[in-house]
């Protein structure tokens, strides 16, 4: 049998000692360690009277935790209970701690129930013993582990000397108890709610001294466990008559009546009105001075413990404010699917299944990541899926939503908004990566889904739909190194520009092949409107740094001092940009819209320090011709003298390349001329057969190198 | 010579068409998989199109039928409707329709 070791932390606890310790006597501890904070009556003789070992310490070094731990550590049962100076154990108490550890093999700890002594008020009477029932209906035994109740007292509780070896508790004024539930079961351990160890207990203070000991508790608990008590006039007040009915019809039911109850009835009223605003002011303690905090705490203590408050730290105490606790958010970190892949490489791949690649119909699975309205390289993904959806593959969208940005938005919601942002979508689009069905292709989209693509099973193959170098959209950080990682995992790249995949073929010695991004012709078409000789708009979305929205800024802060009367729009960005001239806003627009302003406009103006966007195209579409920065990707689809003016990245000659639009009509006219034709062919259909090739041709290399990813 | 190769000829074209007789089976079969989840895909979407505006207002109706009182509600609901109905059509006979 385990020896049982029994510390009950006492200071002028008089009262109750003797009852106390007569009534463990009866329970038959194998040890009972008394420590005292200097008490001016006669705890101590008490104690020694009836055999207990007696820790003195000073009352300075007192607190809840700190001095548990140190009871703990002078004693050395294998189960130690910890018991307040007015808790009187029942009769069985020990007995039914002992068969509480013996419920599973990690109890490390276990509490009984408090009972209420006669002279209690009903109010606590009754809070009590509906609180404990609580935990067990049936009145058995309960055990619990991480997920359920954390509650734990030192009231009155048993612990397994490994577990606290193990967690110990935290050195906090207040609610170690509290704190120690909860580190012990996210460690894997569990307890034991014993309804027979039971004591008999009650704190009935007078009421001011009541509200001061809530205000006491619930700072202690803000401070371990970050707890706010929620407070406003309508809720708390329907809350304290609650509690006064309550407490009415447990007097009631106990046949008091008359005068007595009208008294109790006054006396419940205040003791919740006021338990309830003590509550919500301790658990926003540190917004109040600390002679304030002092004045309303029953302890005296002015601030958080080790702080400067007045209530006193103890002198040369170090001047670090106390710790808050943070309680567990997240069920994983963020990248934990990308530290998986690393470690233990992708998920393997179906074997290859003969011919694959030529049949009619593929299973696609796209993964996504979190997405807004207006997301260019989202809209590219659906105009390209959802066509081959139309061609009859079996399409599902997945999202991989590695922050959470989405967490609020339920899959119904999710389908709906990618229907009305991008394209007419028909199938399903799920959330959550555990309903993974399987795929003859899985299709990872943004860096941030390749790893959790890479982690799917039940694949014939997986392909890489890459519409950006997304390493450079990041400073030095985890998602620049991340973000280049995607491309070194064998899976086959189809990359929105021939740059793009020369660049993952020669820098990350991937394979790849390119995808030509399509337009909308429908909407993108010269529109019956005169088109105007003085105006310049420009793709001003400061919010995305590749725009080199700085440099384009410069450039037309240039040419406004060329030509004062140049009319300058910006567009594609909700905010004003400070400029150093006039211009018009006109902010974020529709298709439709877009393509009567490009057919308005003389020239369009859009920097791409990486990968070119959609916009150049949607321009050239509707007869405008744009320019663009040179030496970066705009020369592998348009060329070096096609459609697209093309610029270094400096001020003056973007302004230079903008002005000779302007005045050389003959060179406008050919660009605009050249640009509807070279764009005519560049459709959505087609950016759909090559991606659909792209696809085959990573089942087809599946079937050739099965190690493939 | 040629005696003994005629059997091992004989095998091998049996081998062969037996895996072709496999490929065959695989390819129907992974046919038959696009269609069940194609079928799959469909019945999936036309949920979410249906469950738009319980996904939209947070609503998970068995977790809120688990709630305590949700079934005694559910049942006050029932019970009001059921006088609400036999109203009706006490009216109606006393109007003789």
């Amino acid at each position: 049998m385990s020896a049982v070791s029994v510390v009950i932390p006492v200071k002028d606890g008089e009262r109750f000692l003797d009852e106390l310790l007569s009534a463990l006597a009866r329970e038959g501890p194998d040890e009972v360690l008394v420590i005292d904070s200097a008490s001016r009556d006669a705890s101590r003789e008490i104690a020694r009277a009836h055999g207990a070992e007696i820790l003195e310490i000073d009352p300075r070094e007192f607190s809840h935790g700190r001095t548990r731990n140190l009871g703990a550590e002078h004693t050395g049962g294998e189960l130690i209970c910890f018991l307040t100076q007015d808790a009187t154990p029942c009769p069985g108490w020990l007995t039914a701690y002992r068969e509480a550890f013996a419920l599973g093999e990690r109890v490390g700890a276990a509490y009984g129930p408090h009972l209420a002594r006669p002279e209690t008020s009903p109010m606590i009477a009754r809070e009590l013993s509906e609180f404990f029932a609580s935990f067990s209906p049936g009145g058995t035994p309960v055990l619990q582990r991480e997920g359920d109740e954390t509650f734990l007292s030192n009231v009155n509780a048993c612990y397994a000397r490994a577990c606290w070896q193990e967690i110990r508790f935290r050195d906090v004024a207040y609610a170690e108890d509290q704190a120690f539930g909860q580190d012990m079961l996210a460690a894997g351990w569990s307890k034991v709610y014993a309804p027979g160890a039971a004591v008999l207990h009650a704190h009935d203070y007078p009421p001011a001294e009541f509200m001061r000991r809530y205000f006491d508790e619930y700072r202690g608990l803000r401070e371990t466990s970050g707890h706010v008590e929620p407070f406003d006039l309508a809720g708390s007040g329907a809350q304290v008559r609650r509690a006064v009915a309550a407490d009415r019809a447990w007097m009631l039911e106990r046949g008091i009546g008359g005068a007595e109850l009208a008294r109790w009835t006054a006396r419940s009223t205040v003791h919740h009105a006021g338990r309830k605003v003590f509550s919500a002011l301790g658990s926003r303690a540190e917004r109040l001075p600390a002679p304030v905090q002092a004045g309303l705490s029953l302890e005296g203590r002015g601030a958080a413990p080790n702080g400067d408050g007045a209530g006193g730290a103890p002198e040369g105490a170090s001047p670090v404010p106390p710790p808050r606790h943070v309680p567990k958010m997240l069920g994983g970190e963020v990248y934990d699917v990308v530290a998986r892949v690393r470690e233990q490489g992708p998920a393997p791949l179906l074997p290859a299944a003969p011919g694959a690649a030529e049949r009619e119909r593929l299973r696609l699975a796209m993964v996504i990541p979190p997405f807004s309205r207006g997301s260019g390289g989202h809209n590219t993904l659906f105009q390209i899926f959802t066509r081959l959806e139309q061609r009859g593959h079996a399409c599902s969208v997945w999202l991989a939503d590695l922050h959470g940005y989405a967490k609020d938005v339920w899959p119904a919601v999710l389908r709906s908004e990618i229907r009305e942002y991008f394209a007419p979508f028909e199938g399903p689009v799920y959330k959550d990566l555990s309903q993974w069905q399987g795929a003859d292709v899985a299709i990872a989209t943004g860096w941030q889904t390749a790893h959790a693509t890479l982690a799917l099973d039940g694949c014939h193959a997986r392909a890489y739909v890459v519409n950006d170098h997304e390493p450079e959209f990041y400073a030095a950080s985890v998602e620049h190194v991340l973000s280049a990682d995607t491309y070194r995992h064998g899976m086959h790249c189809i990359a929105a520009s021939p740059w793009l995949s020369e660049l993952l073929v020669e820098r990350y010695g991937t394979s790849s092949e390119p995808f030509q991004l399509g337009v909308d012709h429908e909407a993108y078409r010269p529109r019956p409107v005169q088109r105007r000789r003085d105006t310049v708009i420009y793709y001003a979305r400061h919010s995305t740094p590749r725009r080199a929205v700085p440099v384009g800024l410069m450039a037309l802060a240039e040419l406004k001092r060329r030509r004062p009367d140049l009319r300058v729009v910006l567009f594609g960005a909700g905010e004003r940009l400070h400029a150093s001239f006039d211009y018009e806003h006109i902010g974020v627009l529709s298709p439709e819209q877009l393509s009567w302003l490009y057919s308005e406009a003389t020239v369009g103006l859009c920097l791409s320090l990486t990968n070119f966007s959609l916009m150049p195209k949607e321009m050239l579409a509707c007869g405008l011709p744009c320019v663009e920065l040179a030496g970066v990707s705009a020369e592998s689809i348009f060329g070096e003298d096609g459609p697209l003016a093309l610029a270094p990245l400096e001020p003056a000659r973007i302004a230079d390349a903008i002005e000779h639009l302007l005045d050389d009509e003959e060179q406008w006219r050919r660009r605009s001329e050249r640009g509807i034709e070279f764009v005519a062919s560049h459709t959505w259909e087609q950016a759909t057969d090559e991606v659909e090739a792209g696809l085959r041709h990573a089942l087809r290399e599946r079937e050739r190198v099965p190690a493939v990813g | 010579m040629s005696e003994m190769e005629t059997p091992q000829r004989t095998e091998q074209s049996g081998l062969e068409a037996e895996n072709a007789q496999l490929r065959s089976r695989v390819r129907e079969l992974e046919t038959e998989l696009v269609e069940v989840q194609a079928r799959t895909n469909a019945a999936v979407a036309q949920w979410q199109e249906r469950a738009y505006w319980l996904d939209r207002w947070h609503l998970d109706l068995n977790a809120l039928m688990r709630r305590r009182g949700a079934s005694e509600f559910r049942g006050l609901l029932r019970a009001a409707r059921s006088v609400v109905w036999a109203a009706k059509r006490a009216r109606r006979r006393l109007r003789g329709q």
